[in-house]
């Protein structure tokens, strides 16, 4: 490995040396504060080295590929963890079992999920894969003398092993059919995939390949596993899945299929298609009678999902760029979400009923605030980051004519308007009686949300710097 | 030698359903020994008899009999004690024992040069050499898939403290 390599190296190396120095760290000397603000600055290391990532010329090493295009995924991921552990900061404080071990299990996940952002080969593909599911078990059962949390673990756990193992199958298929197993230039096979005899077996590979991104990405037919895992889930938790756990799987999908240039009426043109309207529709309306915040997020994402595949469909460059500026408006909306249902959540007394949250806004106006504001951007309203983003993504669409797919996008959103209006009713109405008792202040709550807030805005009035940031490093 | 594959992989299937289907442990443990030294067979006939060799030495032999200890350890009662008491003595025994004759037998007949012989055999240095070369990197994440799999289950294993108090001042009964 070629000192150019190792430097291009230095944001995994960062994560998960900042993983092994918590675990010493906590086997010397047990202090949560420490635990947090080591694995902080492990995240802010592995963000300052990513221009190393991004340097001029990309670096192939053989099982990952270091470009551009993998530093803003990374950054993007590292800053969502990093949101995460601020979350969590204040959410695991009460917690008076071992908090400290939950830092670690984060960063080998944030570790898991940039290797699946930068994997060109199908064994970093599901190392990274593994890596971010073997640590999200933990996490998701992290508070575990506490009700649903082990519950909500099993759910997951079954569910992904089981797409791990369809996952390997596909790998399986796809080397024996064509004797390759990196991903950039299997993509490249795909474009000419019709023609070559006995193809079926590498349709048959990717299907098994596309189930199981299906299951991490909670697309339609395989989302069933996501309401109940959202739910039972300490909320930073819920926020980690929600977020870096499916943009790394987005990233991966982008890298694969993007060579591919799926074409309309080819096999997988219809495959994704299909999952991207179900998800659309599935995701709305099954959303639109739940009375669990938490579970209403969880359809959302599902929805919000389906509409990326809108935008990934239509295939080429400006594909890329809707895909990429969607999932920053989606990981800020959908992080200040979960940040203020996790600001009034400790571990056993998580604040997810929508009724819990009748006449919020008298109590804590300030929270109010920033809930309302993240909720509109997820429904789309316009001057929130989530409007430009839909709009790019119905532009892509259109661009590529998939009428359909964009008049399902703009009608499923619009009815997907009422259940993130029922949040706001429930947030406005009056206040009954007998209140939870209000959370502390918290300085590193405060600081996240009032960051997100201001970048959801920022991103809405003024998104030209950040797009030709995507233009520059994703291409 | 396609004969001989699908005989080692006709008794993985029999085998692994057998260790879902089974109601006693103990047995479904054999079968699942049975399981793992069938696939150990299929890595030796397609010419890679190091990773045969480490699946038996380290799957039917290390990870099976802890998985034995855990069952023992369990304790599970006299009433499980008499449910895994055998009905027809002979029978516990015999389909484990049916399977991995079938699989010895494959075995002697490859070691005395039945089969033809393997395109390429791997030998213990090409893995190594290809582990700590071009795959250097799978092999330090794996390392952390392991640190991240031990980590998680220490925590979940440790078990509850006997009663625990929140900030709040309520007292909160823990399991144990």
């Amino acid at each position: 490995m070629t000192p150019a390599g190792l430097l291009a190296l230095l944001p995994l190396i960062c994560l998960g040396a900042a993983a092994v120095l918590v675990m010493l760290l906590v086997a010397v000397r047990r202090t949560y504060t420490g635990a947090a603000v080591l694995t902080l600055v492990g995240l802010g290391a592995a963000f300052l080295t990513l221009p190393f990532t991004a340097g001029a010329n990309p670096h192939r090493l053989f099982l990952l590929m270091l470009n551009g295009y993998t530093a803003f995924y990374a950054g993007l991921l590292v800053l969502a963890a990093a949101a995460s552990v601020l979350m969590s900061f204040s959410y695991m404080s009460n917690y008076l079992q071992n908090r400290e071990e939950f830092f670690i299990l984060l960063l080998l996940a944030t570790l898991g999920a940039t290797v699946l952002a930068a994997s060109d080969h199908f064994a970093t593909f599901f190392l990274g894969f593994e890596l971010l599911s073997v640590s999200l078990y933990s996490l998701i059962a992290y508070p575990y003398m506490t009700q649903g949390h082990i519950e909500a673990a099993i759910k997951y756990l079954v569910p992904a092993s089981v797409s791990s193992a369809f996952l390997l199958f596909g790998m399986a298929l796809i080397y024996a059919w064509s004797g390759q197993m990196e991903i950039s230039r299997i993509g490249f096979q795909l474009r000419s995939i019709q023609s070559h005899a006995g193809h079926q077996w590498m349709i048959a590979g990717l299907s098994m390949i596309v189930v199981a991104i299906g299951f991490k990405l909670a697309l339609a037919p395989f989302h069933l596993w996501a309401p109940d895992v959202y739910q039972g889930a300490p909320a930073p938790v819920t926020a980690f899945i929600a977020t870096v756990s499916k943009g790394a799987v987005v990233a991966l999908l982008l890298r694969l299929f993007t060579p591919a240039d799926i074409q309309t009426g080819a096999t997988l043109f219809y495959v994704f298609s299909l999952m991207a309207a179900v998800s659309m529709i599935a995701g709305n309306l099954l959303a639109l009678l739940q009375n669990n915040v938490k579970r209403i997020l969880a359809y959302s994402s599902i929805a919000h999902l389906g509409y990326i595949l809108v935008a990934f469909l239509a295939g080429g460059a400006r594909a890329i760029d809707a895909v990429t500026f969607y999932l920053v408006t989606y990981f800020i909306a959908t992080l200040g979400s979960f940040g203020v249902i996790s600001a009034l959540s400790s571990p056993g007394r998580e604040m997810e009923d929508l009724a819990d949250y009748r006449g919020f806004s008298r109590r804590n106006p300030w929270l109010t605030g920033v809930f309302t504001v993240m909720v509109l951007s997820l429904a789309g309203l316009p001057l929130t980051a989530g409007f430009i983003g839909k709009f790019y993504l119905a532009l892509a669409g259109v661009g590529a004519a998939l009428w359909t797919l964009v008049i399902i996008l703009v009608l499923t959103s619009t009815i997907g308007l009422y259940y993130y209006l029922r949040i706001l009713v429930a947030l406005f109405v009056a206040a009954p009686e007998g209140l939870r008792p209000e959370p502390p202040f918290s300085y590193s709550n405060t600081f996240l949300l009032a960051l997100l807030t201001f970048l959801l805005f920022w991103l809405g009035v003024m998104p030209t710097p950040i797009i030709a940031l995507i233009r520059t490093m994703v291409r | 030698m396609n004969i001989l594959f699908y005989l080692a992989a006709i008794v993985a299937v029999i085998s692994t359903l057998m260790v879902i289907l089974e109601f006693n442990p103990v047995q479904a443990l054999l079968y699942l020994v049975v399981s793992l030294l069938s696939i150990a067979v299929i890595f030796f006939l397609l010419g890679a008899p190091f990773a045969a060799a480490l699946e038996v030495i380290i799957y039917a032999g290390a990870i099976m009999v802890l998985f034995v200890f855990v069952i023992m350890m369990l304790n599970l009662g006299p009433q499980s004690a008499e449910e895994e008491r055998p009905q027809h003595p002979g029978r516990l025994w015999f389909g484990p024992f049916l399977l991995s004759a079938a699989l010895l037998a494959e075995l002697v007949f490859v070691l005395r040069g039945g089969g033809g012989a393997v395109l390429h055999e791997v030998s213990p240095e090409e893995v190594g050499m290809a582990l700590f070369g071009p795959y250097l990197l799978g092999t330090e994440l794996a390392s952390m898939l392991l640190l991240s799999g031990l980590i998680g289950a220490w925590h979940l294993g440790r078990g509850f403290r006997s009663a625990h108090w929140s900030k709040a001042g309520e007292k909160e009964e823990g399991l144990l």
